[in-house]
């Protein structure tokens, strides 16, 4: 099968969405026959050829961080340059992976009611979205923490490349915690505290910029 | 509540009946003695996030990218209330806006806080403005898309710690918007 990728992080090859996909297509390759084009969507001056890969592609795959609740702007203004292609025939089928920094994936199931929406706007065969919480940080990792996670994704890829859709064991698996609740919330904050407070103070500590941290150089002045 | 923000996401092809909506709701919140700051987005040097975080690690608080951002933010920071308008294209607001709600990111702190059961960034600021949304209907947008928007933007407000008041569609008329805000 011929598929079209799009990465829409802002932060493009450096982004947390590229090692997710990278995992992915390196799974998707080993289906005899399947090759795929990647486009990243912030590199991107008018969406032109975007718009003839997805008219050619026989799947598309739209992966993105959550940013504010929703998509990056690029993302929108990608999906904008897709107007025109609005219920055109032979459309085709399109999926979406979608990871945030926050741990559950609840927090993306807003946007996920938007691009099954979106899907049927377009008239596309909507294959589903996968969801990936507590994906920030992945970089600053060693392998034995992140091995798990990459060895899912190169999975869902080698499945998609079969079958064309993503598995819904995985999917479900890797949509764990949906949201935290009683214990488990308790818990999820201790370690939060822990690891991701101590995640950001060593950047913040390696720039200098520590003792700002709580800066507020838009408040009013008292 | 006496500082209000009005933020237009409207398009510079077909921007014009949202302008217009706007400029006249402007009018009457004026005459009832609001100060209003009127920010039109797509006439702004406002580039897109890049996601490097400088913002929370660097310089905190504040953007690298030197542009008009800041001038949306203070404005947000100064205000009581933040209307923010956009036409519905392709199901969603605008990129125009999206791209200017994407860098406000500096106004939250990189430090996560359980609110209401859910992990979401612990504030920076003291206070947040309340907020309100103004959608204009366009041919081919429904009622599932005004509230998957809505439920979308009662999350933003949920991750600024504060609420989004109401979203209203340019077919109501100004007056009872202006109504709305004043019983806020």
């Amino acid at each position: 099968m011929k598929l079209a990728v799009f990465n829409g992080s802002p932060r493009a090859g450096g982004s947390n969405t590229k090692i997710l996909l990278d995992h992915f297509l390196r799974g998707f390759s080993e289906t005899q026959g399947d090759e795929y084009e990647l486009f990243y969507l912030i590199r991107e001056k008018d969406f032109t050829s975007c718009i003839e890969a997805f008219k050619k592609a026989e799947h598309v795959v739209l992966a993105f961080p959550l940013y504010g609740d929703s998509m990056p702007a690029p993302v929108k203004a990608f999906i904008e340059a897709l107007e025109p292609v609005c219920g055109r025939e032979g459309n085709p089928p399109l999926g979406f992976i979608v990871q945030s920094g926050f741990p559950e994936s609840g927090q993306s199931h807003y946007l996920r009611r938007y691009l099954e929406k979106l899907t049927r706007r377009l008239g596309c065969r909507y294959t589903g979205t996968v969801i990936k919480g507590g994906v920030e940080g992945i970089q600053a990792q060693p392998p034995w923490m992140t091995r798990k996670l990459f060895q899912s994704f190169y999975e869902l890829g080698r499945i998609y490349g079969q079958t064309g859709e993503f598995d819904p064991e995985l999917v479900e698996k890797l949509g764990k915690p949906v949201w935290y609740s009683g214990p488990g919330l308790i818990v999820a904050g201790f370690f939060m505290k822990l690891f991701g407070h101590a995640y950001w103070n060593s950047m913040l500590k390696k720039n200098g910029a520590y003792e700002k941290r709580f800066a507020r150089p838009y408040a009013p002045e008292k | 509540m006496k500082k209000i923000c009005i933020l237009n996401g409207s398009r510079s092809d077909n921007g014009q009946a949202l302008d217009k909506y706007l400029e006249r709701l402007e009018g009457i919140l004026e005459s009832r003695k609001y100060e209003v700051t009127r920010l039109v987005l797509r006439d702004m040097d406002i580039r897109y996030c890049h996601g490097c975080w400088d913002c929370w690690v660097k310089t905190p608080g504040e953007c690298v990218i030197k542009d008009d951002s800041s001038r949306v933010l203070q404005a947000i920071i100064d205000s009581d209330f933040v209307l923010t308008a956009s036409p519905v294209v392709m199901g969603f607001t605008s990129s125009v806006l999206k791209r200017a709600k994407d860098r406000f990111i500096p106004l939250i702190h990189p430090y996560f806080a359980i609110v209401q059961g859910e992990f979401h960034h612990r504030q920076r600021y003291e206070k947040y403005p309340l907020l309100g949304l103004i959608l204009e209907m366009t041919p081919g947008s429904d009622e599932e898309d005004i509230e998957i928007i809505s439920d979308i933007y009662a999350r933003n407000a949920l991750n600024l710690q504060t609420v989004l008041k109401f979203v209203r569609l340019t077919s109501d008329p100004e007056e009872e918007v202006a109504d709305e805000i004043g019983r806020i």
